[in-house]
């Protein structure tokens, strides 16, 4: 059974060759139902006469509309802000799963203008010190130079995963710390969503380093921790529309672009 | 002011009210049909409200009252009616139920709850513009649960005598109000030297006094007309009040009564076809006056709506009002409805360095300015107000409440407050102000009071009463 000597029962042909066809679906599905509700439920109504404080003002706006809860962070909630939004999101995810050479292979080869990111450079290397797949792999081990320059210190795989786990550490110990304190937003679901993630980082850094850290991996348990970082990830693309993941799709943007209308443009407050 | 015995109309409004007011118990029938009313509001911005929250509580410290306790920041507050939410309109919510937090109220302590969420948020909306996501908390808590409390039975009497005083224009047959709006248009004249432009059609500018203005700041009233008339602008202003403080009825959650006010009013205005409409009151007036307006009644008014503060920045600009400026050590308390929720930031600032050369920001002001903790209804609920309006009805201060539970939830709240407005004062000392102007009845009110009681001593002005004492 299978293809590409693949099979259904090899968890990474499963992921890639099977399952990623149902992720899709589902995410398809689901963003259209999310959209689809907004969508009904707009409602026309007669806006009052906006106060006109004029374009400049319009774009400092917006500027501030999304920067200001940063710097608000930044002050009020330290911690969050260097953990939260630095760790897991700015430093963290969002290079990993956008800009990760391996990701960016793979982005490119389903989506071709990907393949921008991949030729202009941008992608960045698994280590500061090989663009190989592998420390493991038989070559002479030197400084990347990606067109990152001295940054790719940072901007690698090895340390934003790291940082990203972190992250994800501390967003669970949030949460857990706000259960106990009695607080009602904390959803059972949030552990999950927390977790499938931290599930994938760790599958994802342990594969890409065939090492889970103690034990070098045979070729067989590469493919199964690879095929279950795949099929983490799968299941997360699924969840996006049906969790609080949603937010890096639609909510964010949606959020604050109504924000900006209403509070900059049409109340005009500066 | 003046007391008075209640008339038969304040003795049947009040019995009427009680009917409708319990505070104890926990009807099932009754809260389930206010859920199923406050869900069918649901447009797609409360929508993303409900559906949007990540739940990381960077929003918790903007909130007031998160320096009482964090249960009240404001995303534990709104997560109420993201339960409910969750549990009745979604797919996921109903199949795993707790597992999402999709739950309905069941019990009184669960509707307990949602009212102590209601009465815990002043609407100021600084958690919308500290949320990364644009989700607006406050504008859940005081539609969605402000209406299925109150709808349940769990207002504020004091608020819903108020509301029907107002819907009704009981206020025109309360002797002790029209005293106070008599004797205010009396001062005003003295204070003017002639006669005042009652009624007049098609001015250029209608001073929209209500009840509530003349009885919360008479000095700011008579500033106004003071301004109007040295300005040799063309205005004029009812002779008779025609709200208490429209639309009353938002604060308590019940917001088709509020745009039958509004329509109400709308008509009453129209009649003297103004060209612009001009409020005193910088709370909820305004941005319900300027921007909901247009909502209720389907099409913008056939005048302007403007702040007071907003007209003296015109004014000053074209040159008709011009002004002795001070050296006072004054500051500028923006009112979350006037600035946050109205936009109107700049303008004060204008006006007021125009009348000061001591004139200073707030550390925090405009988008960014702390709450004064006392908006959503907050500043109607401790004894000094129950006292004061039970005079002016003619009743004592029990009478305006619902029972033991209601007086003691009364007393925990104006508890609360002296915590939620520190923030305010402090911020009030670091700028160094003697004089803090503003413009909104209950933040001149929450800020004389936290001042007393930190320690702070500082006058609390209405902008118009400032501004019509430095005139040339
Ligand atoms: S309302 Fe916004 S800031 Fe507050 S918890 Fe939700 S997403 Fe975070
Ligand atoms: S609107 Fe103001 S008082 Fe209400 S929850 Fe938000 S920050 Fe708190």
């Amino acid at each position: 059974m299978g293809y590409l000597g693949g099979s259904t029962a090899d968890v990474y042909s499963f992921a890639v060759y099977y399952f990623f066809w149902v992720a899709i679906t589902v995410f398809a599905f689901g963003t259209a139902y999310r959209l689809a509700k907004m969508v009904l439920l707009w409602r026309r109504v007669v806006k009052a006469e906006p106060r006109n404080r004029g374009v400049g003002a319009w774009i400092i706006g917006l500027v501030r509309t999304f920067v200001d809860p940063i710097i608000f962070s930044m002050k009020a909630k330290p911690h969050d802000f260097l953990a939260g939004l630095v760790a897991l999101h700015i430093v963290g995810v969002l290079p990993l799963i956008f800009l990760l050479a391996h990701h960016v292979a793979f982005f490119a080869y389903w989506f071709a203008p990907y393949k921008l990111v991949a030729e202009t450079g941008l992608w960045i290397p698994l280590s500061v010190t090989t663009s190989t797949l592998t420390i493991t792999s038989p070559i002479e081990v030197k400084f990347v130079n990606s067109i990152w320059g001295p940054l790719t210190v940072i901007l690698n795989g090895d340390v934003l995963a790291i940082l990203a786990i972190l992250g994800v550490a501390f967003k669970i110990g949030t949460k857990v710390m706000e259960q106990a304190h009695g607080l009602r937003h904390v959803r059972w679901s949030d552990y999950f969503s927390l977790g499938l993630l931290m599930f994938i980082l760790l599958t994802g850094y342990a594969a890409a380093r065939h090492s889970t850290g103690t034990v070098t991996m045979d070729v067989g348990t590469y493919r199964t921790v690879l095929g279950f970082h795949i099929l983490g990830a799968e299941i997360l693309l699924m969840l996006i529309p049906f969790s609080k993941y949603w937010h890096f799709v639609f909510g964010y943007w949606y959020g604050k672009l109504h924000e900006w209308y209403d509070l900059r443009v049409q109340k005009g407050l500066v | 002011m003046a007391e008075a015995a209640p008339g038969p109309d304040v003795r049947k409004l009040l019995e009427e009210i009680k009917r409708n007011i319990s505070w104890e118990g926990f009807q099932a029938d009754r809260v389930e049909k206010t859920i199923q009313e406050a869900l069918a509001t649901l447009d797609s911005v409360k929508l993303h409200f409900l559906e949007n929250c990540v739940g990381c509580a960077a929003c918790a410290p903007s909130c007031p009252y998160y320096y009482v306790s964090e249960k009240y920041g404001p995303v534990e507050k709104a997560e109420l009616a993201r339960n409910i939410y969750r549990k009745e309109a979604t797919i996921l919510g109903k199949l795993l139920g707790p597992l999402l937090n999709a739950k309905k109220p069941k019990s009184e302590k669960d509707l307990d709850t949602i009212v102590e969420a209601v009465y815990r948020c002043t609407n100021c909306g600084a958690c919308y513009v500290s949320c990364p996501f644009g989700i607006d908390s406050g504008a859940i808590i005081k539609s969605i649960l402000a209406s299925i409390a109150t709808k349940s039975g769990r207002a504020p009497t004091l608020i819903a005598v108020f509301d029907v005083i107002e819907r009704e224009k009981l206020f025109l047959k309360i002797p002790s109000f029209m005293y106070i709006w008599n004797e205010v248009m009396k001062k005003a004249e003295q204070a003017l030297g002639k006669p005042l432009p009652f009624d007049k059609k098609g001015a250029e500018y209608f001073l929209l006094v209500n009840m509530a203005d003349a009885m919360f700041y008479p000095d700011a009233v008579i500033g106004a007309m003071r301004v109007l008339d040295r300005a040799g602008v063309d205005w004029t202003l009812p002779s008779k009040p025609f709200a208490f403080r429209p639309p009353i009825a938002a604060v308590i959650g019940l917001f088709k009564q509020a745009r039958e006010m509004l329509k109400m009013l709308n008509a009453d205005i129209s009649k003297y076809e103004p060209k612009n409409v001009v409020l005193l009151d910088g709370g909820f007036v305004y941005p319900w006056l300027r921007f909901q307006m247009p909502k209720v009644l389907g099409r913008r008014p056939s005048y302007r709506v403007l702040h007071i503060v907003e007209l003296f920045e015109k004014l000053i600009k074209e040159g008709k009002l011009k002004l002795n400026q001070t050296d006072d050590k004054v500051t500028w308390h923006d009112p979350c409805q006037l600035a946050r929720r109205g936009g109107v930031t700049e303008e004060p600032n204008f006006v007021l360095s125009a009348a000061s050369k001591g004139f200073r920001k707030l550390p925090h002001h405009g988008a960014e300015s702390y709450c004064c903790g006392g908006g959503g209804g907050i500043g109607c609920m401790n004894m000094e107000m129950l006292e004061q309006m039970g005079k002016l009805l003619g009743v004592s201060s029990k009478d305006l409440v619902a029972g033991e539970k209601e007086l003691e939830f009364i007393q925990k709240t104006a508890e609360h407050w002296t915590i939620a407005v520190k923030r305010k004062i402090d911020d009030i000392k670091k700028s160094g102000a003697d004089i803090v102007v503003t413009a909104c009845p209950v933040c001149m009110h929450s800020i004389a009071g936290g001042a007393q009681l930190y320690g702070l001593k500082t006058q609390v002005r209405h902008i118009a009463a400032y501004i019509g004492e430095r005139l040339q």
